[in-house]
């Protein structure tokens, strides 16, 4: 497969070039490359097509600056509206002159980029409050109805009930 | 007050089902995500002028799960159970995209027998999603019965799935380097049944909608898609080929073995609900001539490559090796390195060109996986075949795009 490197100046030229030669965009994704040890960290993959001559390609294309910006190939394709604006929501990739950026896939005001690699898994602290055990003597006793709310320990043991650590980033 | 405010002050009130005039006795509805003939989570925001659409915005996300970061947590084989579940009517093509994509970045071969009990997986996923889109196609046309028929033989594959697989959906069977068991006894009965059974059940669909008065009425010339629209949107799969573009990766870019088959790809130039109709419903034809020559060729040997670097040994062996459990152990608690790189891979979907791009660290687990679904692509062709038609169009429309909100949203 070949790669083609495009510096994010060129992007849109390059584009409408490569759309006069007949090559249809099939898939634009946004990629992070922040635990790889070299290149640019942010950049877009995309993935052309050309239905004549039956070939693949793939075009890269970094995005510098904060936020990462690159221009909108809309225009161009308009098949990337949706692809762009994932990319946008997912990495934080500015897409200049698209027409209506906004987050996608997560809800509007979600803060951060999910798919960046500097989010973190388990950022979000899970609000786990340990609820008080009922203790119930004899085998096979279910809660009353009234406080069948409340979590039985299956063993019959109970658990001290107090304040979780306090959950460390897990990267 | 601009369409941009409405919707803004519209949104801002809730997901409630209501209605607002603006100036021009426009009317915003709101018509999802909860709604029988959205398929799914699908939300759509429609301008109507009259019962005309004059304005349809998909709002998606509803099922967004974070599938395509957790296959990052996962082994290389692990991530097979999170694409999956992408695409839930089409889990294989799941599977199958992916699995080419790490087998590119590994720069291994799949035996014979592996490409074909694949290849026979996808033809038999092509069917069963077919017949799903055919029930609820009918089924939003107001034909109750084609839901029950379709349903009806699509369980018989669901149970050929669960017969090899041990599930009916979500079956994580394909991975990198060919598939997870070898068919069992009676596989071939079972699979001779069903590509026998099929051509007549497909004749007596057609009977019932293909050239019923009221299903012609409420397709032919129902959202209409151009070539040049379905071009410039990336539309693919039975809605392109609908609009009279001769496009499928099957024979124009064959992967596994399908070269060494014969089948046709039926295309159609109006682009209307009832191509679209036309088209699903000869794709459901060749696929089952095309599991009748896979169930002729079935090659023996191995299901999958043997490299042990990256499969498990055998149970016999581990019975009585300790060296094989301490291997199974290791690949199964740490799975196998890919070596640094990209790679993107793509197979012909029934909704059309599913992509995996993976890129590898040369570790463990995927560095990033992106799926490329076709639904989530093919969704944007939505506001411009609804757009100036009715609104009970509309739901003629949703239902031929067919869509999978599992594979939209990721």
């Amino acid at each position: 497969m070949q790669v083609l490197q495009v510096p994010a100046g060129e992007w849109l030229e390059r584009a409408r070039a490569l759309r006069s030669e007949g090559w249809l965009l099939m898939d634009l994704c946004g990629f992070d490359a922040l635990q790889l040890p070299e290149g640019d960290r942010f950049r877009i993959v995309c993935q052309l097509i050309d239905t004549e001559t039956k070939q693949r390609r793939t075009v890269q294309v970094a995005a510098e600056g904060d936020p990462p910006t690159l221009p909108s190939v809309i225009e161009v394709w308009p098949t990337v509206d949706f692809m762009e604006r994932e990319a946008f929501d997912m990495f934080g990739i500015n897409f200049e002159g698209h027409p209506n950026l906004t987050r996608i896939l997560m809800p509007d005001e979600w803060e951060g980029h999910p798919l960046r690699k500097d989010y973190g898994v388990g950022k979000v602290a899970i609000d786990f409050v340990p609820q008080p055990y009922l203790q119930i003597e004899g085998p096979g006793q279910s809660p009353k109805p009234e406080e069948a709310h409340v979590s039985v320990d299956r063993l019959g043991q109970t658990l001290t009930a107090g304040k979780p650590a306090p959950s460390e980033d897990v990267r | 007050m601009s369409i941009a405010e409405a919707v803004r002050s519209f949104e801002e009130r809730g997901h409630g089902a209501y209605i607002e005039s603006i100036e021009d006795h426009r009317m915003l509805i709101n018509m999802g995500p909860v709604h029988p003939s959205t398929h799914g989570v699908l939300r759509l925001i429609l301008e109507l002028d009259g019962e005309t659409v004059t304005r349809c915005d998909p709002v998606i996300g509803y099922l967004h799960t974070g599938m395509e970061k957790e296959c990052e947590d996962q082994n290389w084989r692990g991530a097979v159970t999170i694409v999956t579940r992408m695409d839930y009517l089409a889990p294989f093509f799941n599977e199958q995209a992916y699995s080419l994509a790490v087998e590119a970045l590994l720069g291994i071969e799949v035996p014979d027998r592996g490409r074909y009990i694949r290849m026979l997986f996808a033809e038999m996923n092509r069917l069963s999603s077919h017949l799903v889109w055919f029930g609820t196609q009918g089924l939003d046309m107001g034909a109750m019965s084609a839901m029950f028929y379709g349903f009806r033989e699509r369980e018989l594959i669901l149970d050929f799935y669960e017969m090899v697989t041990g599930l009916r959906m979500n079956n994580g069977y394909f991975i990198p380097g060919g598939v997870w068991e070898d068919l069992p006894e009676g596989w071939e009965e079972h699979a001779r049944t069903i590509a026998k059974m099929l051509p007549e059940r497909i004749d007596e669909y057609e009977t019932l909608l293909t050239e019923n008065p009221i299903f012609l009425e409420r397709t032919r010339g129902v959202g209409v898609l151009s070539k040049e629209q379905a071009l410039a949107l990336g539309a693919t799969g039975p809605i392109a080929r609908a609009s009279g573009i001769d496009w499928d990766l099957r024979r124009d870019l064959p992967y596994e073995s399908y070269g060494d088959l014969s089948f046709k790809v039926p295309i159609a130039h109006e682009g209307d609900v009832y191509a679209r109709y036309k088209v699903r419903m000869d794709e459901m034809r060749e696929s089952v001539k095309l599991l009748d020559q896979i169930i002729d060729a079935m090659p023996g040997g191995h299901f999958k490559n043997m490299d042990p670097k990256l499969m498990p040994p055998p149970r016999s062996e581990m019975a009585v090796s300790m060296e094989a459990v301490i291997h199974h152990f290791k690949l199964m608690t740490q799975g196998y390195t890919v070596p640094a790189g990209e790679a993107y891979a793509a197979v012909e979907s029934p909704r059309g060109e599913l992509g995996a791009f993976v890129a590898s660290d040369g570790g463990s687990s995927p560095y990033r996986v992106h799926v490329r679904d076709p639904s989530f692509v093919n969704l944007q062709s939505l506001s411009p075949i609804a757009i100036d038609g009715l609104l009970a169009d509309l739901v003629a429309c949703i239902a031929s795009i067919d869509p999978i909100m599992g594979g939209v949203d990721r």
